[in-house]
């Protein structure tokens, strides 16, 4: 019962899952800023309030540049 | 879940300042519409430009890169090429700028990468060691953003563009007017407009933003729709900057109050305007620097100034003793603050 997260440049982590879990649940249990990234799930951008599902798997690109 | 304003489909970006969210198309769109308005509102380009965007290969320039190498196909009388400065950053440079290569490779754009080592002598990393040594007083990207600009326009001249177009978003503008408050510096608040000028010289290049009313969250989301954003790399002098720290206070604001970066760029504008009137920033006459003949906002333009503190510049008595009086004055300074500690 969990969601995958791969934060580019930052590995990955997990976050337990539960029922109406959402996109912006994850940025909270991990303390994210919603502004500094911008969650991908199956090759596609997905809004913070996006219901996820149990084995989710999700890319996190930062928004903040590296230079 | 959030449906797109326009057409219902599920959304894949809200903006919180404004309520209104948007389909991957409908993002697309308002992002365009949104550029394009910000180049009208300031006349950023006329009909017959060679546009030389600078590119780092990052998400942010590459996007740029990308939506005016578009753009240009509609617009029979510009040309756009791109422009790489290479400061010698090991361990980060190197990966972007193969972004780069393939994207202006698969795209047939035309290009030029300037490299630190071969137009200043020494790598960032060797210069920053250097200063170091030197008991200088500067962090690592003073000397990466006054060589860096000093390349950018002698290496966009010679490429013969009319306007250098570079990938600015509006939370790096903020960044910067709140970093510019802090140091009490209003001369480069005035400056920090999306048009650079009105700076009169010959060997001037206009520098353009055209994402200044873009937020970084909404060009990241360009860069990953057209698979321009693979891959994050940081710069290792990054979280040296007071830049990091401010960034973090700011995208910790906007979280609790959306709408904060539109409000702070609606602040700068106002600033622009007041300081305006008060004069400041109209003396933006441009010098030649007395020892490159670059232009510069002195008499001795920054570049010339750093590389004499580092000692890569080592002029003789006879060609000190010739520079006008205000030049020499500033050369003997710079000598002075390079042999002290």
């Amino acid at each position: 019962m969990a969601v995958k997260v791969r934060i580019l440049g930052d590995g990955e982590k997990e976050v337990a899952y539960r029922e109406g879990m959402r996109v912006v649940d994850v940025l909270r249990e991990l303390s994210l800023l919603e502004n500094e990234y911008v969650v991908v799930r199956r090759g596609k951008v997905v809004a913070e309030d996006e219901e996820l599902v149990d084995g989710d798997e999700l890319v996190l690109y930062p928004v903040v540049s590296g230079g | 879940m959030a449906k797109c304003s326009i057409c219902g489909r599920p959304a894949i970006y809200v903006s919180r300042a404004s309520g209104l969210a948007f389909c991957e198309k409908h993002f697309l769109e308002y992002f365009s519409r949104k550029v394009r308005r910000t180049m009208r509102k300031y006349r950023m380009f006329g009909p017959r430009e060679h546009i030389v965007v600078a590119v780092s290969g990052g998400k942010d320039s590459m996007s740029l890169l990308h939506f005016l190498h578009n753009l240009s196909k509609r617009v029979p009388g510009w040309r756009v090429t791109a422009l790489l400065i290479d400061e010698g950053i090991k361990g980060y440079r190197e990966y972007t700028i193969k972004r780069f290569f393939r994207f202006v490779e698969e795209n047939n754009i035309d290009y030029k990468i300037v490299g630190f080592r071969e137009e200043i002598g020494y790598t960032l990393d060797e210069i920053v060691k250097m200063g170091r040594e030197r008991g200088l007083p500067y962090l690592p990207c003073t000397y990466c953003g006054v060589f860096r600009r000093y390349l950018l326009n002698k290496a966009a001249r010679e490429m013969g563009g009319t306007v250098v177009a570079t990938g600015h978003n509006l939370d790096d503008i903020v960044q910067t007017y709140l970093m510019n408050i802090i140091g009490n510096d209003w001369a480069k608040i005035v400056r920090l407009g999306p048009v650079s000028g009105p700076s009169h010289h010959p060997k001037f290049v206009r520098k353009v933003k055209p994402f200044y009313e873009v937020l970084e969250k909404e060009t990241t989301i360009y860069a990953i729709i057209h698979g321009l954003y693979d891959g994050f790399e940081e710069c290792p002098y990054a979280p040296l900057s007071i830049r990091w720290n401010i960034r973090k206070m700011i995208n910790q604001l906007e979280e609790r109050s959306p709408g904060a970066k539109y409000s702070l760029l609606r602040s700068l504008e106002t600033a622009i305007d007041i300081l305006r009137k008060h004069g400041i920033g109209e003396e933006e006459q441009l010098y030649t620097c007395a020892i490159c003949g670059e232009p510069s906002a002195h008499p001795i333009c920054r570049a010339c100034q750093l590389k004499l503190e580092l000692g890569i510049l080592r002029l003789s008595e006879e060609r000190i003793r010739s520079l006008p009086e205000k030049a020499r004055r500033m050369v003997e300074a710079a000598i002075r603050r390079g042999e002290k500690r």
